[in-house]
């Protein structure tokens, strides 16, 4: 019977019956340790989560590919665990503890997990195999075949494309979630259902929203790394014309390590979570639960994934070009990938670097962050903002270079002054790199650092403003049509505009000082992300999804999903930026009810349920278009691109023939102008 | 001088360097013990790794090598090898950064370490690079068994590095009182020199892959490997040539 199953069936079947099987083993192993029975206790959810999703790929997928890799993380973990307690236990220390194992227990164990995933999975077989002197075919021949081949690994770019985004998108919907939760508690003041006396994986109420609320932000950023990755990877080698990425293998590896990044980040949540904030700033996360130490694993090896990613586009576009592509030929996408990619992959270092430095200093005291040691928490803040403030460029000129890529498309003009453009990417890029400080304006650092990192950042406007006026010169007197894809870049134009706006303010210090902390920075933050990745992203998955499927997306249910968020979305940063402006903390459980924000709140929450209602269209609608969407083979959209001028889905090694550069890539509208021309097979 | 591939000269320009090495490092004491001026450390730190980098890592190979068709070996080999840079340009940004943590926890002051030992070390670490650029000059030329013994060389004196950091420095640097929980100093010195072990551990691994692939033939044509190792080995000597001046030189002893 089991056989004859739907997959999917099987899988929530086994998840439901192992999560069971996790839970009852995780309170036996729970009441061993601690000689009693916690019900809602950390083990038991420890258990629940790692078996349970472990077997729900068991019955989709059988034990290959992302299987075997959570099957070898879950093992690695009990053993990397088992050994650090039985160290322990030599060196006469407490072998187990609170959360079953102690913390470095859990860290190595976690640890060994990762690596141990990558292992299972199949991500280095060939690199194995080259250090064995075991040479490996050319050409990779594909294992698995139809949607089998998303659960393993597969060397194909458009393969790994398509993980990417749909893990995103998986990881989206969990940090949504995690918001809502958030949301309705804060939609009153006073503690509603996230109260003092609630008991749940180890947190009370108050705690567990603190939890909460800082996943919500660091799974949303990795989210969005993934993202931003999945568009790069599928887009990017059309664009120039390469049968793949630069290195296919490591390309692999940067995906599938993500997968034991994301497990790591949701251990946290059980493993007593921890209330930084993402930005988890010593000496609070110094002495934060266990599942700090496992939110800063699950980041550091999440980076790996960004920095190796960026590594291979910044090679692919180096190497990997079509004939007569020269620099300023390059589509624009081509160029905010550039851009991107310099800063993930040098920059991300620090974040990965600041993380492992509060993790041994609560491993083993070193003193870092610690000033009863001579240490400098603020020092934390300098390396952690190196990396984190550029991010939020690795995270929005992907998006605004999808904006720059389609508008020309839609509104059959072509692209408005295009090397600046081209340059404006990479001049955010690099005046991201010298405006860290803005973030630490109250933190005590030197006050003489303050103007010169105002000015900085006030710098950023600049090239910004670039790209607004290039795009609006673009749309002047075009022939715009607006199918789904064009009404999100729209949209993104507008909402990031507002986000636009209200960064220099923040970035004024005198200013800073009223609104830093405020909900004024966190409608700030929502609008740039939104309108520089999230319309973006979704623009992109609308305009993609044929050449990846062969089908498109239904149009009313996009325009439904558009018309329904961006409103939402509207009133829910103004609101939060006008409750900011009156004196709205950030990241607190509750508010004084004389503040009168009661009403703001409730629609804040009620904003935040039609976003998520907006978004869980869009799922229901990428989902189902895939197999019943309507047939879209040809040119759709009447792109000049090299990719729409193949017929959709693209074939396994892209292009059959060829093509060479023969002209500007954005001259739409202009007769007999072209972009690309194929070049025909020698016999 | 020019970039040569002709063997002997390629030999005795590797001596050449070494030597300037040598005595750059040696002079770099010498300012450390006598005038302590840093500025002129600094400037000699940068000077050897740019010596460094030209002739043992050879970062002019990134220019050569964009001819071929794209399939072509030689193309590959040219991708291969930018992606590695690109990688060593990642890698440096933790080791800038732990720079930077070292400079601001403890400014211009440094850990009591024993001199001795840390002018041994990086003597160590110094000849073996000058011996993988011997193996990687023998394998270029079809040499398997100068390879082989000159990877050897490397290997035994990369141990000798890692016993000497971890086995003898460390406990060296406790007895001090230098140690990770009891203050900045010991947690700088443990991480920055922790950090660098760890790639040299890594360095050693790629080096038993080569020497066992490399005595079994599979890089006579194509040596590639072989030269990927040899410039991962002399980034490590390379991160070494500036956290040297920073651990044992700049800056007053702290009592």
């Amino acid at each position: 019977m089991m056989k004859n199953m739907n997959p999917v069936w099987r899988g929530l079947l086994f998840l439901v019956l192992f999560g069971l099987v996790g839970y009852a083993l995780g309170l036996g192993v729970d009441f061993l340790v601690v000689r009693s029975l916690r019900f809602s206790g950390s083990v038991p959810s420890l258990f629940t989560l790692l078996l349970g999703f472990t077997a729900f790929f068991f019955g989709l997928f059988g034990y290959r590919g992302i299987t075997r890799g959570l099957v070898w993380q879950v093992v690695g973990t009990l053993l990397g665990g088992f050994f650090v307690a039985g160290i322990r236990a030599i060196m006469g220390l407490s072998a187990f503890g609170d959360f079953f194992f102690t913390e470095p227990s859990w860290v190595f164990g976690a640890f060994v997990g990762a690596i141990s995933f990558i292992f299972g999975v199949g991500a280095v077989d060939d690199w194995v195999k080259w250090a064995r002197g075991i040479d490996t075919p050319e050409e990779h021949e594909e294992h698995y075949h139809g949607w089998e081949k998303y659960f393993a690994v597969s060397l194909d770019h458009k393969v790994i494309g398509i993980q990417y985004t749909v893990t995103a998108l998986l990881l989206i919907s969990i940090g949504g979630l995690f918001a809502l939760i958030f949301r309705t508690e804060l939609a009153q003041s006073s503690l509603q259902f996230l109260t003092l006396d609630m008991k749940l994986f180890g947190q009370n109420g108050p705690q567990l929203y603190n939890t909460l609320m800082s996943l919500h932000g660091m799974i949303m950023i990795v989210s969005i790394l993934l993202g931003v990755a999945g568009i790069m990877n599928y887009v990017v080698p059309l664009l120039l014309g390469a049968q793949d990425m630069a290195f296919p293998r490591l390309n692999a590896f940067s995906f599938w390590v993500a997968v034991p990044a994301s497990v790591l980040l949701l251990m946290s949540l059980v493993l007593g979570g921890f209330d930084t904030g993402w930005t988890a700033y010593p000496p609070l996360s110094a002495r934060a639960p266990v599942g700090m130490q496992m939110f800063f694993l699950g980041v550091f090896v999440a980076g790996w994934s960004s920095i190796l990613g960026g590594l291979n586009i910044v090679a692919t576009v180096l190497r990997m070009r079509a004939k007569g592509m020269t620099a300023f030929r390059m589509p624009i996408l081509v160029w905010a990938s550039i851009a991107t990619s310099i800063i993930s992959l040098t920059a991300t270092q620090l974040i990965g670097l600041s993380f492992q430095l509060v993790m041994f200093q609560r491993l083993f005291g070193m003193g870092f962050f610690d000033p009863a040691k001579g240490g400098n928490p603020v020092l934390f803040q300098h390396l952690f903002w190196f990396y984190s403030h550029p991010a939020v460029y690795v995270f929005v000129l992907p998006g605004l270079g999808v904006i720059s890529e389609l508008l020309p498309v839609f509104s059959r003009k072509p692209l408005f002054g295009y090397k600046w453009i081209a340059m404006s990417s990479l001049g955010i890029a690099l005046v991201g790199f010298l405006v860290w400080a803005h973030h630490m304006f109250t933190s005590g650092m030197n006050e003489y650092l303050r103007v010169p990192f105002m000015y900085s950042t006030l710098l950023v406007a600049i090239p910004t403003g670039v790209k607004f006026f290039s795009w609006v010169a673009t749309l002047w007197k075009g022939k715009i049509e607006t199918p789904t894809p064009m009404l999100f870049v729209l949209g993104g134009i507008v909402v990031f505009l507002l986000g636009g706006l209200t960064g220099p303010p923040n970035a004024t210090v005198s200013v800073d000082l009223h609104l830093h902390d405020t909900y004024f920075i966190v409608g700030h933050f929502h609008d740039t992300i939104f309108g520089g990745f999230v319309f973006p992203f979704f623009a992109a998955l609308y305009y993609w999804f044929p050449k990846a499927t062969g089908r498109r997306m239904n149009e009313t249910l996009g325009k439904i999903h558009f018309w329904l968020m961006t409103p939402a979305f509207f009133a829910l940063t103004l609101g939060m930026m006008r409750i900011g402006l009156l004196g709205m903390r950030r990241r607190i459980v509750d508010y004084d009810p004389t503040m009168g924000f009661d009403t703001y709140h409730l629609m804040l929450t009620v904003m935040g349920y039609l976003i998520a209602l907006s978004v869980l269209i869009f799922i229901y609608n990428f989902f189902n278009s895939i197999n019943n969407g309507e047939k879209a083979e040809g040119n759709i959209w009447n792109s000049r691109s090299p990719e729409w001028q193949v017929p959709s889905p693209m074939p396994t090694h892209n292009y059959d023939q060829p093509f060479e550069v023969v002209g500007e890539p954005y001259d739409y509208g202009l007769a007999g102008s072209k972009y690309v021309q194929f070049i025909e097979k020698k016999k | 001088m020019t970039h040569t591939s002709d063997k002997s000269s390629a030999y005795s320009q590797g001596i050449t360097i070494f030597v300037y090495l040598a005595v750059l490092t040696a002079l770099e004491f010498f300012v450390a013990v006598t005038i302590g001026f840093v500025q002129i450390m600094v400037a000699v730190a940068v000077v050897k790794a740019a010596l460094v980098m030209y002739y043992y890592m050879h970062i002019y190979k990134l220019n050569n090598d964009n001819e071929g068709e794209e399939n072509s070996y030689e193309y590959k080999t040219g991708t291969n090898r930018l992606g590695l840079w690109l990688f060593l340009l990642s890698d440096s940004f933790v080791f800038g950064a732990l720079l930077v943590v070292r400079f601001n926890l403890l400014g211009m002051t440094r850990p009591p370490l024993s001199q001795t030992l840390g002018l041994i070390v990086t003597a160590v670490l110094l000849i073996s690079s000058f011996f993988m650029n011997r193996a990687e000059v023998a394998i270029e030329n079809g040499d398997r068994k100068g390879f082989k013994t000159n990877i050897i060389i490397t290997l035994v004196m990369g141990i000798g590095f890692l016993l000497g950091v971890v086995g003898v420095e460390w406990p060296n640097a406790i007895a001090e009182g230098v140690w990770a929980s009891k203050n900045t100093y010991g947690a700088v010195f443990f991480m920055m020199t922790g950090m660098h072990a760890f790639h040299v551990l890594t360095g050693i691994i790629f080096l038993l892959i080569v020497l066992r692939n490399g005595s079994r033939g599979l890089y006579d044509e194509k040596h590639y490997p072989v030269e990927a190792v040899a410039v991962y080995w002399h980034f490590v000597d390379l991160v070494w040539i500036f956290f040297y001046p920073a651990l044992y030189l700049i800056g007053v002893l702290s009592s």
